[in-house]
């Protein structure tokens, strides 16, 4: 008796097992698939919202975070026609963004070049003006003057002295050269004015001078 | 006793009580600059501290600022215009031109505003011998600006040759009216007297010395030699005449000073203009 | 045609005219007096080189040449003493040459800190005239170091200021010409 209850308990046991087995396995794969179609539609919904902000401008993103968000998107490889139609927006708007980036960040390398190339001939201009002015001798002053032309592109570059601006617009003193302005300072021996203003040509020799009072 | 009201009014403008004294020093020597501040130093300084447009260093004042013409800066100021040697005698008197040019419908002087003549006394050689002439100019305008021009001259050689002469006298020369009738045969009289000959002339005859002393020049018998000194007569405001003359002294009352102050009403100008204006 | 070229002409007349009563407002006119008073300044200081016995010949004589270039053509010096009101008239290149002859063994020439800017008058061709007046005192000492002579005198220099225009890179530039004109040296009371 004992032995036949076992048998039927065993046998109730595994047909459970089985039975409950095979419901579990098709739960299982229908949480799986309900999962993944809830994912699928998140991420839609996501790459959607997230896109049409990028389009519309309406993140703190930078460029790269934005182009990173948008690769992201693609390798979910949605194939959804919404998100294709936005990326395919995205993209080029931001191509765009990226071409006006580098261009930017070209025009604040040129610029910067070209201060630092124009901080050094003006800073040696202005520190040679002081030492032709407080010269020991004419020697002296001389041999400075004939440092001090060496960078320009000639004798005769035209130097404009600014003596105001009042009425937002320059008054000038009457223009005369580099040379005769280098030998009036040694002359008068005092440095009255500063640099305002260099002009270069391609060599960085300068073209053109403008002084202003200090 | 001189009053001393005009030099204390000069030491308050300079504020030399409050200031240290304007010096620089060269080598050994200490150079005090006050009195040179304190000099009238061009005719066009007078001008401009007759209208407060400078503070007392010579420094001009922006019209929008308030100092610019302000009444008591002003009043400070033309107390030093005087010639004190003269004026400080006679208080009175200046306190009464400062109050009057101060007053509700201040007069300020300019320098396009006429009626203000330069008389230029200069040596010349007239025939050889040296000689003092006179030169009366004003400022007239002339383009886009304006130039000193010569009025009037007054050379007593010239003015020997026409004096005033009685009126009895001159209306015993005449040609009659019935002369033509003769050919003006006695015309011949009239040249027998010389000294005279002007009375012959119309009445609207007025002898003009500009061009004696014109003519003088051209024929080489006046030649300049040079400008002895300069002094400038100012009608220009309402009811004063004033003479300002060069005072060239040490101290703080020096340079362009007002050298004669006369009360003239308006009226009373006209005449007097005529020899600076003829 | 001809209502296009008396249009033209008015417009011109009007602008012209607008130009020749240009008032110059407050601080451009204390910019150009300060402009002015540098060149006196420079004149000062050539006056000083070229007055120094220490100074080479040579190099008094370039500086003579920089002290011209400050000065219209036909600038005169008028010179007169206090014991005599005649004025000896010397152009510019003889004054300097007769500063550097003076017969002094060492000489010492300096200026007062004063200077007066007077108002720039308008002569009738539109150029601006004014008057700038300095003091300087000069003393002469002698081979033993006496003082041989000194005097304090006030210089009036005229100074010519003039609106011009010239080319530089390709463009129009507006400045203002200034030039010094006769100079005229009075001893004072003042020692």
């Amino acid at each position: 008796m004992k032995h036949k209850i076992t048998t039927v308990i065993m046998i109730l046991l595994a047909a459970f097992i089985t039975l409950g087995g095979t419901t579990s396995c098709k739960s299982k794969k229908r949480l799986a698939r309900e999962a993944a179609e809830a994912e699928y539609k998140a991420r839609v919904a996501e790459a959607t919202k997230d896109l049409t902000a990028i389009l519309d401008d309406e993140t703190m993103w930078t460029l790269e975070e934005k182009e990173n968000r948008v690769q992201t998107i693609k390798d979910w490889n949605l194939q959804n026609a919404e998100v294709d139609d936005l990326l395919f927006q995205v993209e080029k708007k931001l191509a765009r963004e990226r071409a006006q980036a580098e261009q930017k960040a070209e025009e604040e390398r040129k610029a910067a070049e070209e201060a630092a190339k124009a901080k050094l001939p003006k800073n040696m201009l202005e520190t040679n003006l002081g030492k032709i002015a407080a010269a020991g001798g004419t020697t002296q002053a001389n041999n400075l003057i004939n440092e001090t032309l060496q960078l320009f592109e000639s004798n005769n570059v035209p130097v404009l002295i600014i003596i105001s601006q009042a009425g937002g617009f320059n008054d000038y003193d009457r223009p005369t050269t580099i040379e005769n302005y280098l030998n009036y300072v040694k002359d008068q021996k005092v440095s009255r004015n500063r640099v305002a203003n260099l002009k270069f040509n391609e060599n960085g020799k300068i073209t053109e001078v403008e002084l202003i009072k200090k | 006793m001189r009053k001393r009201v005009p030099l204390i009014l000069l030491a308050l403008m300079l504020g030399i009580s409050a200031m240290p004294i304007k010096a620089q020093s060269v080598g050994d020597f200490q150079m005090d600059e006050t009195h040179l501040y304190a000099m009238t130093k061009q005719m066009g300084q007078f001008i401009r501290r007759f209208n407060y447009e400078e503070d007392q260093f010579g420094n001009k004042l922006n019209p929008k600022d308030p100092s610019y013409r302000n009444r008591q800066k002003r009043q400070q100021s033309l107390a030093i215009l005087f010639d004190q040697q003269t004026y400080g005698s006679q208080p009175d008197l200046q306190r009464f031109f400062i109050e009057d040019v101060t007053s509700g419908d201040s007069t300020f002087m300019t320098f396009l505003g006429g009626r203000w003549y330069s008389e230029v006394s200069a040596t010349f050689k007239y025939k050889g011998k040296p000689v003092s002439v006179i030169m009366i100019l004003g400022v007239e305008k002339e383009g886009l600006g304006s130039k000193w021009v010569l009025n009037n001259i007054y050379f007593s050689e010239f003015n020997k040759l026409f004096p005033t002469g009685e009126l009895t006298e001159r209306e015993k020369h005449f040609l009659h009216p019935m002369s033509h009738e003769l050919d003006f045969m006695n015309i011949y009289k009239i040249f027998k007297e010389p000294e005279v000959i002007e009375y012959y002339a119309s009445k609207s005859f007025e002898p003009d010395y500009r061009t004696l002393f014109f003519y003088e020049i051209k024929r080489g018998n006046l030649v300049f030699q040079n400008v002895d000194t300069v002094k400038f007569h100012v009608f220009q405001i309402k009811d004063w005449y004033f003479e300002v003359s060069w005072f060239n002294r040490s101290g703080n009352n020096a340079g362009w000073l007002i050298s004669n102050l006369i009360y003239l009403p308006e009226k009373d100008k006209k005449d007097l203009i005529k020899f600076y204006e003829p | 045609m001809k209502k296009i070229l008396a249009l033209l002409a008015i417009v011109l007349f009007v602008g012209g005219t607008a130009m020749a009563q240009e008032e110059i407002d407050f601080e451009r006119k204390q910019a150009i007096d300060s402009l002015a008073l540098e060149k006196v300044r420079d004149l000062s200081k050539y006056i000083k080189i070229v007055g120094s016995k220490e100074t080479a010949w040579s190099e008094a004589n370039r500086v003579i040449d920089r002290a011209e270039e400050l000065f219209m053509t036909n600038a005169e010096i008028g010179v007169s003493s206090l014991h005599s009101t005649k004025i000896k008239y010397y152009k510019v290149r003889p004054y300097f040459e007769h500063l550097m002859r003076l017969n002094y063994d060492r000489v010492e020439i300096e200026w007062y800190n004063i200077e007066y800017v007077s108002d720039l008058q308008r002569q009738p061709d539109g150029t601006y005239v004014g008057v700038i007046t300095i003091f300087q005192t000069f003393r002469g000492y002698d081979k033993e170091g006496n003082l041989a002579y000194k005097d304090t005198t006030k210089k009036d220099i005229t100074v010519y200021v003039k609106r011009k225009e010239t080319q530089i890179g390709g463009r129009m530039i507006g400045f203002w010409d200034v030039l010094l004109g006769d100079m005229r040296v009075k001893e004072t009371a003042n020692k």
